[in-house]
């Protein structure tokens, strides 16, 4: 909603923290040009993501968070090659902050310039390492603003934390919840964090990892299970069947086949279209109708960046009050 | 904010940890906000403080907590829009001291205050949030005599610091005696032990334990409420900051420290409450929700809703 009062410009902005596919996909349009481009750069920076992480010891949630942020920024920020390590860095320094996995910037930044092999130069080091800060903190404001600086998606809720606390609850053994964080790790290639809840994830990523281990359980059919866990079964068959669909799509892209655990079934795309074949008529969150998509706004117009003043909340009836005040006011 | 804002600035409210605080209106509904304006950090960029307040308080909805309204980005600055609050306690109880001497406020302000107080921090708990900077500044009061917890900027997510922004000493005033000595497992209890040092200054109209560094800081705690033992406190003595030599004070009567600076007399319920509050032991705190329960509030939970006092 864009008010434009004679006095001042502004600009106010309901959070929408999840979108459906269609949605994503219309915002996409206006910021993704080469989507192979876009496909491929991804990969490499959850390479480059996960080896920064590994390195600095930080916990899978540091890199989801990361990962969503990443994502996210594309929604409504052009797509640019070169901008890609930069951008992915700065979204693992917010990511530390959001999800307290506290590290000196400086230590990013000098890991980041080693995996890359950015040869420094002992003259203009602290000028280089500067001047890549300075980027990364104006990347910093442009993802939080990405995401309305809402911060309820990364606050208490990470898939592989899930993952453990569902497995537990529903009595899986080890193997069953080892396996399932394994699948975890290619769901963050995924955009599912962009559409569902990660608690759905982390539950569409156990029944999976059950399945796969030759468990044919009945809870997957009882409604109680959803209930109980707090999952809406919609978003969860969403996250399945995502997931099927890119083991069966872009199976060679998966880590999962080279680091089945001991015990596990060897996994081909075959298994995963059994797996489908299986789970009846792929259903999801309900999509917005064309038309309804058009008229939103939110997707409609690129959003404005030249406005000097950006707002952004949380409060529908903010909203309501101020457009309500502003119709008085003329 | 300049004048091409949907908010005007208006007098500056006083200094965060992390920012300042404007009180604003804005221009399309009239309504009064405060504003607190984020200092962006050349070294760190966006403050970990400001992520982790508006993190928090953008799902804390409850009417005593100060509600977050929105963020604002301009250029290369961050505003973050609050509830306008007219004033803060320390503030109130401040312009209540007559010449050097202050003045406590009336007993049943001190209650209603103190059970919004616990109302809010009960909230905060139930949804596994730790304040950790709870004291008089952070406050904030109406003239409806509202009463609102404001200033998650160190909620939760980090230690305790030793300095702020603005190198300014974080006061030691409110910490709990764990915390001073080096306990890091610290939880809920933290809090409560700040609502009881609370609930003694607004009695008194002065604080509990005005200590300068942490060592005066458990020395005053301990002449009052007496030197922790194994006996009364198993474990105090594996704390990393024990100090075999503290000098050893026997509890002193807590209505006797309390009385002569308080018109009204103290009742032992009131008494009572603050024993519960200001346990030694961590694990001998009442909870907030314990609290909201203690007979000194029996009259607010037996009508559920508490009415101001007249006064």
């Amino acid at each position: 909603m864009s008010l434009s009062p004679p006095t001042f410009q502004t600009q106010l902005t309901l959070s929408r923290p999840y979108l459906t596919r269609r949605q994503i996909s219309k915002l996409q349009c206006k910021t993704i040009t080469d989507r192979r481009s876009y496909n491929q750069k991804k990969i490499v920076v959850i390479r480059y993501l996960s080896e920064l992480c590994t390195r600095l010891n930080f916990p899978r949630k540091t890199l989801e968070t990361a990962l969503y942020y990443y994502q996210r920024y594309h929604l409504f920020n052009s797509f640019e090659t070169e901008l890609c390590y930069t951008l992915a860095t700065s979204c693992l320094v917010l990511s530390c902050k959001q999800v307290e996995t506290m590290k000196k910037i400086n230590e990013i930044c000098n890991l980041s310039f080693v995996l890359r092999n950015i040869k420094m130069n002992p003259m203009k080091n602290a000028e280089i390492l500067n001047n890549f800060k300075k980027q990364l903190f104006h990347l910093e404001l442009k993802i939080l603003e990405a995401c309305s600086f809402d911060y309820r998606i990364n606050n208490y809720v990470h898939a592989d934390e899930f993952i453990v606390k569902f497995g537990k609850k529903l009595g899986f053994s080890y193997q069953v919840c080892h396996l399932a964080w394994l699948i975890g790790y290619d769901v963050l290639k995924l955009e599912i964090m962009l559409i569902v809840p990660q608690h759905c994830i982390s539950l569409a990523v156990l029944k999976i990892a059950t399945e796969l281990i030759g468990q044919d359980l009945e809870i997957w059919k009882k409604r109680e299970t959803f209930i109980k866990l707090d999952v809406q079964q919609l978003q969860f068959q969403e996250a399945y069947f995502d997931i099927l669909n890119f083991f069966i799509n872009a199976f060679e892209l998966c880590d999962l086949k080279d680091n089945l655990p001991v015990g596990v079934p060897m996994i081909s795309i075959d298994t995963f279209i059994q797996l489908k074949k299986r789970a009846g008529p792929e259903v999801g969150i309900r999509e917005m109708n064309e038309s309804s998509l058009k008229a939103d706004e939110y997707f409609a117009v690129q959003r404005e960046y030249t406005v000097r003043e950006r707002r952004y909340t949380l409060i529908q009836s903010l909203v309501k009050d101020e457009s309500n005040s502003l119709e008085k006011m003329h | 904010m300049s004048s091409s804002s949907q908010f005007k600035q208006l007098e500056k409210l006083g200094n965060g940890t992390y920012a300042t605080v404007y009180k604003g209106l804005n221009k399309t509904t009239g309504a009064y906000v405060a504003l607190k304006e984020v200092k962006l950090d050349s070294e760190e960029g966006t403050p970990s403080t400001a992520i982790r307040e508006i993190s928090l308080m953008k799902e804390l909805k409850h009417e005593n907590i100060v509600r977050l309204y929105d963020v604002i980005h301009t250029e290369n600055k961050l505003t973050l829009v609050f509830e306008y609050m007219d004033n803060d306690l320390k503030k109130y109880m401040d312009s209540r001291t007559v010449g050097n001497s202050p003045r406590g406020l009336e007993l049943n302000l001190v209650k209603y205050f103190q059970w919004q107080l616990l109302e809010g921090l009960a909230f905060c708990h139930e949804n596994k949030i730790l304040h950790r900077d709870l004291k008089p500044q952070n406050l904030l009061i109406n003239k409806k005599g509202a009463l609102k917890l404001g200033d998650f900027g160190l909620a939760r997510a980090f230690g305790i610091p030793v300095n702020t922004f603005s190198s300014e000493v974080v006061t030691l005033w409110y910490r709990a005696p764990d915390v001073l000595m080096g306990s890091r497992t610290y939880s809920t209890s933290i809090d409560i032990w700040s609502c009881g040092c609370i609930l003694a200054e607004m009695i008194t109209g002065k604080p509990l334990f005005p200590g300068s560094n942490d060592e005066e800081q458990l020395k005053l705690i301990f002449e009052t409420m007496g030197t922790p033992t194994e006996a009364t406190w198993p474990g105090v003595s594996a704390l990393p900051k024990y100090n075999p030599n503290f000098p050893q004070r026997l509890p002193k009567d807590l209505r006797m420290v309390l009385q002569p600076y308080c018109k009204e007399p103290l009742d032992d319920n009131v008494i009572d409450l603050l024993h519960g509050l200001l346990q030694l032991n961590p694990d001998m705190r009442l909870s907030a929700k314990q609290a909201l329960h203690h007979p000194w509030f029996a009259e607010y939970y037996q009508h559920y809703t508490p009415a101001p006092p007249s006064s």
